[in-house]
């Protein structure tokens, strides 16, 4: 059930919030053995907020849109009093101190959190094969991985084991997963949802977003957590319009999208799917001459990011402390043995592109590319209001087809980062099916507006759901 | 192509650990990956300047306010998520005192 049929339930008494959670968390039971999709389950947190919700709706009031809608909150975003592990042994242990901002909105709003959901460790990956916890599985086809890195958030909602969940996305790891469990995924403009909570992978490039199971869905929560707050510098608060009232919207496709390495099933479905939206937008071939660079680029600002940041997980405030002869074998040995392999590769990665005599090579560059991509957009949004791509070039793979290879896993997120350089808003639908290996998948079709124009991305969105 | 002695530097600058079959691997990947990202180079970065930050820039304050400590929100929590600590009853009479312990930044030679 999506959020609003589910309010319009809700109001008419036709359904109770404790009817809702108690069956979530039955097919959670059910299903969560096989899928890890959930690290823990808030089974009586959620239920007393569901009897509050009955009782406060028991005793008159009109219920808010978001009232005892459960949500599965990725593991990376704190919720006071409960643990917050970014699926790390480091932090395995470590409690959180204070609610994140967007916790903090979805609670006034109403919301119940019915368990935290595993991830690449740190979300550093692209499979949430990555966790100290497990792999998540794909419950469209349990042998293939959800994507990530907020993988465990995108199985809860296609296994619908939670109404909607929250997760987080530094270069596409809310979209890709909701592409690979033919879901809805919302990165929003930069600066448009507070981090504040979030645990920082690269600061200038993260954001949490919503994934759900319709693009309304998307645009609620959107709507619930969105704005500026005080504890996260670089939120803003910005109100969006469309621009051309009466005018058809114009949708480019990025040739650049189109080419080499993706699967021609997933171009074909989305040609298909352009075919069909052709009454109601206008299509035109743009260039995004310098997406070849976005994913070198990331690689040096992305990891750069990282070292400082994962700084702050030394064994000492907090989480996993291991014994050593002195302070610096205390932070080598909490660091070695509490931080998985891939997590720290890009600590190594980023402090050597950041290490003297590499700096202006790589880090230096990499902000120069950065701009050229950023130009690429805004040229773009002189010519059209959105730009359609596919969200991956490849149907979801196979449980350790990846992971021994860093580079490839890297490569499954090559339409999804430019958004994050740029800052621009980006929302992953499904856009029609693609039978494989005897299972049905989704194709994820990628939207990308101008910033803080997120408002076109749910218009269009909503118009890839109907066509579809 | 990245050398074994730029691994140990690094390893060191980080403060990170790795195995020996780690290391190995490491070296492999890393070259890997350096060889890629250096696509970048041929990039004409001429007439651009370096982006630092996906938002506008701008300055924003808050309020300065001072804040105690021991009155704050959440401080037990932060208290009790603390690795190594130990409770006695000396300093204060009646009251516990909890002190967070660290291995001394310098060491006695």
């Amino acid at each position: 059930m999506a959020i609003k049929e589910f309010h319009e339930k809700l109001k008419n008494r036709k359904t109770s919030a404790r009817e809702a959670v108690s069956g979530y968390l039955e097919k959670i039971k059910k299903e969560n053995s096989v899928l890890n999709a959930f690290l823990e389950v808030f089974e009586e947190e959620a239920m007393r907020g569901a009897e509050e919700v009955d009782s406060r709706i028991a005793s008159g009031e009109e219920p808010g849109g978001l009232w005892g809608v459960p949500i599965a909150v990725k593991d990376n975003i704190l919720i006071k009093g409960n643990i917050a592990s970014a699926s790390s042994k480091i932090l395995g242990n470590y409690r959180a101190a204070y609610d994140a901002s967007v916790i903090t909105k979805l609670k006034k709003a109403g919301a119940i959190f019915i368990g935290r959901t595993n991830m690449d460790e740190f979300a550093m990956g692209s499979s949430t094969e990555n966790s100290a916890y497990g792999p998540t599985k794909n419950p469209l086809d349990t042998k293939r991985v959800p994507g990530g890195s907020s993988g465990g958030s995108a199985a809860a909602v296609a296994a619908e084991m939670s109404m909607a969940a929250l997760g987080s996305d530094t270069g596409g790891s809310i979209r890709q997963p909701a592409a690979f469990c033919g879901t809805v995924g919302l990165k929003p403009t930069y600066g448009a949802v507070s981090r504040s909570g979030l645990i920082a992978m690269a600061s200038s490039l993260d954001q949490i977003g919503p994934i759900t199971q319709t693009v309304e869905d998307a645009e609620i929560l959107f709507n619930a957590i969105k704005g500026k707050d005080i504890y996260d510098a670089t939120s803003t608060e910005k109100n969006t319009s469309r621009k051309p009232e009466d005018a058809k919207m114009k949708i480019g496709i990025p040739e650049e999208y189109f080419a080499e390495g993706l699967d021609g099933r997933i171009r074909d479905t989305i040609d298909n799917l352009i075919e069909k939206m052709k009454g109601r937008f206008s299509f035109r071939e743009i260039s995004l001459p310098h997406t070849k660079y976005a994913v070198s680029c990331y690689y040096i600002i992305m990891p750069a990011e990282v070292s400082s940041n994962m700084a702050r997980f030394d064994g000492i405030r907090y989480g996993a402390r291991k014994h050593g002869r002195d302070l610096a074998e205390i932070y080598k040995k909490s660091r070695g043995e509490g931080i998985g392999l891939e997590v720290r590769r890009r600590i190594l990665l980023g402090t050597y592109v950041l290490s003297h005599g590499y700096y202006d090579a790589y880090y230096m560059r990499a902000q120069k590319v950065r701009t050229l991509i950023k130009k690429d957009f805004d040229e773009a949004f002189k010519e059209v209001d959105l730009i359609i791509s596919p969200t991956t070039p490849t149907l979801p793979f196979n449980i350790g087809e990846k992971s021994s290879d860093p580079l490839s896993m890297y490569l499954s997120d090559i339409y999804t980062i430019s958004a994050n350089l740029a800052g621009v808003p980006a929302i992953s639908v499904p856009g029609g099916n693609i039978e494989d290996g005897g299972k049905d998948f989704a194709v994820g079709v990628q939207l990308v507006a101008p910033r803080f124009m997120e408002n076109l991305l749910f218009e269009a969105g909503k118009a890839v759901e109907e066509e579809r | 192509m990245i050398s074994k002695e730029d691994i140990e530097h690094l390893k060191n600058l980080a403060r990170v650990e790795f195995g020996e079959k780690e290391t190995e691997a490491l070296a492999r990947d890393l070259s890997g990956i350096l060889d890629f990202i250096n696509k970048l180079s041929e990039a004409d970065i001429s007439e651009a300047s370096e982006t630092t930050h996906a938002a506008e820039i701008m300055n924003v304050m808050r309020k300065d306010d001072d804040e105690d400590f021991f009155e704050m929100e959440g401080r037990e929590s932060i208290v009790s998520d603390f690795p190594e600590k130990e409770t006695s009853k000396l300093l204060h009479e009646g009251t516990e005192s909890v002190w967070l312990k660290v291995k001394a930044p310098i060491q006695k030679e």
